[in-house]
């Protein structure tokens, strides 16, 4: 009895699993691999992805020196408007990416703020400033409520006992808190930082150059055809896969 | 002059608290707050720590601490499931309290505890490969390492395997007498109180309800309240015994005696038998006087038949030496 039920879930798990698979496979192995070499060392291509990848860096680095303290106040402690500032973390990843776009663009392309960061020499439309942003704008979530999760697993009283032996609450924070968590936040800054890299629809009405990696993508696509824009996505797939997994791998063998 | 002196101290949690709370500890005292659960002597424990934003005062000799953080307090604290710090090992954890506070002698401070604790062996081992008693002995450690005025333990018997409890009890003692550290331990359980303690406070409701001697407490208590949380049975008032001075008294189970013959006791009863209980070693004999009903406990080498049927008449009988007033 137990094994029709088990074979029943794996043929419906599999049905799953080649969806979500087969586009990638295709992706990756639909080009040869001299194509694929060939477009790597294309000028273009290598800048854009080593954009993504440094921006996205960028952007999770900000969320974790930002995000970590919201992350751990919300775990620890009940204060007026915590239900508000809860669901304004979870917004972003809800409404529809141009629309971030757009609402980023009225914010941080003209008007008060955007002036008073251009006062600094920080400009944020079609620079890379602008990119990091809508990055952080639609990613953080799953960097802040990863965090979340791994703090409200860490026993308060380690925290407490921690105080008796003479930490205070920053070197509490950094020395067994944080390290305690350490699993949750780094699934979630991966899960930002791979969210991302994919980052498409914010950024192209925001900063459609420099070019990252997913609106060279479309350009390439728009301008050239699948031929020219399939070597370049399969590239980013088999960088992000392999970025992904050396962390996962990393942070498992993390006791 | 008192190590430790708790002044009118309150703390609310909810619907809870911790209500006009007033003891002293005695410098290289052992101090046991006994209560039930949900009585409030963890949350004690946790304010004399500096976790709770109290009411009242905490002073320690002359200087009042209760507005300072824990880290400025000189506590060690053993909770009841040890909260040993996953991320270190155990050296770690023991030491954890060197890179914030001036220990001194830390090699040779390590050493001893880790010798005496017999923890040497696993100094390098992660904690999530210890046994309960090793995590214990590893947070007791920490406690100590981190050389506080005074030591707080939180239950610590309770997440041990009973067989391993009375072994634990002594060694706390050992412990005791070797750092001379004044402690407070908080327990439910009156046998760890009895053998531990110097002195003991009973905790009810977010009150302390007496403090004294162990003795003193344990055979004395002030009211009837804590006399049934401290498991005192037959309970009835004077004037069974004839007296008219509107207050109670109680007699241990034990020191009742009990035949279908009359008694040559001090005090002797005719009652109906309502229930007689084989418990293991000994029997729990329930007999009707009146309104009241006394309980017995019979030892079964002492048995010698039923002493009557249910239902009934037998003779209850006690010692002037065994009624203890309340």
């Amino acid at each position: 009895m137990r094994n029709w039920f088990i074979y029943g879930l794996a043929s419906l798990s599999c049905i799953i699993l080649l969806f979500l698979s087969l586009p990638l496979f295709r992706m990756i192995f639909g080009s040869d691999i001299k194509t694929l070499w060939d477009t790597l060392w294309q000028e273009d291509v290598l800048a854009s992805i080593y954009l993504t990848m440094k921006v996205s860096f960028f952007a999770v680095c900000f969320v974790v020196l930002t995000g970590l303290p919201l992350a751990f106040l919300i775990a620890r402690h009940n204060f007026f408007g915590k239900s508000f500032v809860e669901a304004l973390i979870d917004i972003p990843t809800m409404i529809p990416h141009t629309a971030a776009g757009i609402a980023l663009l009225l914010v941080f392309g003209r008007g008060v703020v955007a002036d008073f960061f251009e006062s600094f020499g920080i400009r944020f439309m079609d620079a890379e400033p602008g990119i990091m942003v809508a990055m952080m704008f639609l990613s953080s979530t799953y960097l802040i409520n990863g965090a979340k999760e791994g703090f409200n697993k860490v026993d308060v009283k380690l925290e407490k006992v921690a105080r008796t032996l003479g930490a205070n609450p920053l070197q509490v924070f950094l020395r067994i808190s944080i390290p305690n968590a350490r699993k949750d936040i780094i699934n979630g800054a991966l899960m930002m930082w791979g969210r991302g890299l994919g980052e498409f629809g914010a950024v192209v009405i925001f900063v459609y150059h420099p070019m990252v990696a997913p609106v060279l993508i479309y350009d390439r696509f728009t301008s050239y055809g699948l031929k020219h824009s399939a070597p370049v996505a399969a590239i980013m797939i088999i960088i992000s896969i392999f970025v992904f997994l050396s962390v996962r791998f990393v942070n498992n063998r993390l006791k | 002059m008192s190590f430790l002196k708790i002044e009118n101290l309150s703390y609310a949690m909810g619907d809870f608290k911790l209500d006009n709370v007033n003891f002293s500890v005695h410098e290289g005292e052992y101090f046991v707050l006994l209560g039930q659960s949900g009585s409030g002597k963890t949350m004690l424990l946790e304010s004399i720590a500096g976790f709770h934003d109290v009411e009242g005062k905490i002073n320690f000799g002359n200087l009042d601490i209760s507005k300072l953080a824990p880290e400025k307090r000189d506590v060690g604290f053993v909770y009841q499931d040890f909260a040993l710090f996953p991320n270190l090992n155990v050296r770690d954890n023991i030491t954890f309290s060197s890179r914030y506070k001036q220990i001194g002698d830390e090699r040779e401070t390590l050493d001893d505890l880790s010798e005496f604790l017999g923890l040497t062996a696993l100094l390098d081992r992660r904690i999530t490969n210890l046994s309960g008693g090793e995590r214990q002995r590893v947070a007791i450690a920490r406690a100590l390492f981190s050389k506080p005025k005074i030591l707080l333990l939180d239950e610590p018997l309770s997440a041990i395997d009973p067989t391993f409890r009375n072994s634990i009890m002594k060694f706390l003692k050992q412990m005791h007498r070797k750092y001379n550290l004044t402690t407070i331990h908080v327990t439910h359980n009156f046998r760890e109180a009895s053998y531990l303690a110097d002195r003991i406070a009973i905790v009810m409701n977010g009150q302390i309800k007496q403090v004294g001697n162990t003795d003193e407490v344990l055979n004395h208590p002030v009211n009837i309240e804590v006399a049934e949380f401290l498991g005192f049975k037959n309970i009835f008032p004077t004037s069974l015994l004839g007296e008219e001075n509107n207050k109670q008294f109680s007699v241990d189970p034990n020191a009742i005696y009990l035949s279908k013959d009359k008694l040559t006791c001090d005090y002797m009863f005719e009652g109906k038998l309502e229930e007689c209980m084989g418990i293991v070693d000994h029997y729990k004999v329930y007999v009707r006087v009146g309104k009241y009903q006394f309980f017995a406990k019979v030892f079964q080498r002492e048995y010698q038949g039923c002493y009557a049927d249910r239902g009934e008449g037998i003779y209850v009988g006690f010692n002037k030496k065994d009624v203890s007033y309340l």
